[in-house]
C-alpha cells in the first residue's frame, strides 16, 4: 500500500506517494524524472547510484524510498546552477575524467562529499574517498587529478 | 531488479518492534541498514511479506559508555562506530573492522547488528566482537537474553536468534590496561570486497613478569562461522610476547585451528597460509598497542 513521504531533494520539498518496495534510486529516476542518478549493479557494489542523504553518501539502490521520509537528499542535478556546471563538475570535464559518463554522477557526488568534509585531502584520501565508485573507462587517474584540482 | 511486494512497518520503540515481531512471526524480517537484506531480496535469495524497520528507534543506534563496559546499539552504523572516540581509543580492532567493511557508501548504512545477524563467516566486525568478549543482547516480549558472542553464531548465515527475538545491541567489557588488539582483513581488492581471510588478536601482558596473561584470537572466513583459535591461544598464554612465541601461536592457528575451503576467492591452502601470516602480524601489533607504543 502506498505511503505519502515528504523529503527535500536539491533544496526543494517534495510530497510523494510511494510503494514500500521502490528504492530511492527508482523513485528519483521514475517518479521524479531525476535520471542523473544511474543504476549499474543495483546491489550496492558499483556506486553509480550514489546520492548524498542527510550529509552522507549512500547507494540509493539500497535505500527504500520510504526510508528517506524526512531526509535531505542531494543528487547530481543539484550541483549545477543557472550559471552552469559547478567548479567540481567543470574540473571533471577539463581534466578528461569523463569518457562514457555513466559513473560520473555517482563519482562526482562522492567527490563532492569528500571535499565538503575534507577540503584538502591527500592523494590516498582521494583514492579512498571514491573507492566505492567503479569506472570502467578512465582508469581513475584523471578522476583523481580532477578532484585534486579542487582542493583548497 | 525488482523487490517483492511487502508491507513496511516502522516502529518507534523496541516494545512496538517486539509486538510486531510476535504478531507477524515468520512472515516478517527485520530491516536495519538493508545492505545485505535488500540485496538478498533483489536476488530472490530470501522472501518476506513484511519488513520491520528499526532505524527510527533511537535507543538502538546509541553508543554509550558505562563504568566497566560500553553498549553498542544494534543499529549503530559502521560510520557511527568508527567515529566514536571511545571505540577509537579502546576498541581499535572493532574500529578497523568497521572501517574496512564494504565501501564508505555501504558503511554509512550498514549496521553492526546486521553484520552479526547476517552471520557470514567472513563478517568484518565479527572477529573483533569475538576477541573483545562481547555479549549479544536479545529481547522478545517480556524476556531478555544475554548470549556470549562465542555462542552466537551457529552456522554460515545462522545465529541463535529465535523468531520472536530482536538483537538490541552488544555489551563489550572495557579492555584492561596493558592490553591491545589488532585486526587485519585480506581481500583481493582494498574496497568493496568479501574477505579471503580476516584475523583479530587481543593480548594482555603483565608488565612485571612480562608474560602474556590473556589472549583471544579470532579467525574469519576459514570455518563455518567466525571462530576462536583455541590452540593458538593456549600456545600464547604464559609466554613472553616476542616474535618466536607469536610465530609458534600462529603455527597452531594455521595447522590446527582453521578449517578453510576452496572457493573462487582462494584455495584452502592459501587461506591456511594466510591464517599463519595474519595471526603473527596481529599478535605482534596487539602487543605494540598493549605497550602503548602505537595506537
Amino acid at each position: 500500500m502506498k505511503k505519502i513521504i515528504t523529503l527535500t531533494i536539491n533544496d526543494q520539498s517534495h510530497e510523494i506517494a510511494v510503494e514500500p518496495n521502490i528504492t530511492l534510486a527508482d523513485m528519483l529516476r521514475y517518479e521524479l524524472g531525476l535520471t542523473g542518478t544511474k543504476k549499474g549493479c543495483d546491489t550496492g557494489d558499483c556506486g553509480a547510484c550514489t546520492v548524498i542523504m542527510d550529509g552522507d553518501v549512500v547507494n540509493s539502490c539500497l535505500v527504500l524510498a520510504i526510508q528517506a521520509n524526512g531526509s535531505v537528499i542531494e543528487t547530481i542535478e543539484g550541483l549545477s546552477t543557472d550559471e552552469g556546471l559547478s567548479p567540481l563538475q567543470e574540473a571533471f570535464v577539463e581534466k578528461g575524467a569523463i569518457q562514457c559518463g555513466f559513473c560520473s554522477p555517482g563519482m562526482i557526488m562522492s567527490a563532492k562529499n569528500l571535499l565538503d568534509k575534507n577540503p584538502n585531502p591527500t592523494e590516498d584520501q582521494i583514492r579512498e574517498g571514491v573507492s566505492g565508485n567503479l569506472c570502467r573507462c578512465t582508469g581513475y587517474q584523471k578522476i583523481f587529478e580532477a578532484i585534486e584540482s579542487q582542493r583548497s | 531488479m525488482l523487490l517483492p511486494m511487502f508491507e513496511f512497518h516502522e516502529p518507534l520503540s523496541i516494545a512496538e518492534a517486539l509486538d510486531l515481531k510476535k504478531k507477524l512471526g515468520q512472515s516478517a524480517r527485520i530491516l536495519a541498514g538493508g545492505t545485505d537484506l535488500l540485496v538478498h531480496l533483489k536476488k530472490k535469495l530470501v522472501k518476506t511479506e513484511n519488513l520491520i524497520s528499526l532505524s527510527r528507534i533511537k535507543a538502538l543506534s546509541l553508543i554509550t559508555e558505562q563504568k566497566d563496559s560500553i553498549f553498542i546499539g544494534a543499529c549503530a552504523t559502521m560510520t557511527q562506530i568508527s567515529r566514536s572516540p571511545v571505540i577509537a581509543k579502546k576498541f581499535s580492532a572493532l574500529k578497523s573492522g568497521c572501517d574496512n567493511l564494504g565501501s564508505h557508501l555501504i558503511r554509512n548504512r550498514a549496521t553492526i547488528g546486521g553484520n552479526a545477524c547476517n552471520a557470514s563467516p567472513a563478517g568484518d566486525t565479527l572477529p573483533a566482537l569475538l576477541i573483545y568478549d562481547s555479549v549479544a543482547l536479545l529481547e522478545s516480549c517480556g524476556k531478555k537474553r544475554e548470549i556470549p558472542i562465542a555462542d552466537f553464531f551457529t552456522g554460515p548465515g545462522k545465529s541463535c536468534i529465535q523468531p520472536d527475538e530482536i538483537l538490541t545491541g552488544f555489551r563489550l567489557p572495557i579492555p584492561p590496561d596493558h592490553s591491545g588488539a589488532h585486526y587485519i582483513q585480506l581481500g583481493k581488492r582494498k574496497s568493496s570486497e568479501i574477505n579471503v581471510v580476516n584475523v583479530a588478536s587481543f593480548l594482555e601482558y603483565d608488565p612485571d613478569t612480562k608474560k602474556v596473561i590473556a589472549t583471544r584470537i579470532a579467525l574469519g572466513s576459514v570455518a563455518a562461522t567466525p571462530i576462536r583459535a583455541a590452540r593458538a591461544e593456549a600456545a600464547m598464554l604464559g609466554q613472553a610476547p616476542e616474535e618466536a612465541s607469536f610465530f609458534a601461536a600462529a603455527e597452531k592457528a594455521r595447522r590446527e585451528d582453521c578449517r578453510p575451503i576452496d572457493d573462487f576467492r582462494g584455495t584452502a591452502g592459501y587461506r591456511q597460509a594466510m591464517v599463519g601470516v595474519l595471526t603473527k602480524r596481529t599478535l605482534a601489533t596487539a602487543y605494540e598497542r598493549a605497550k602503548g607504543a602505537c595506537i
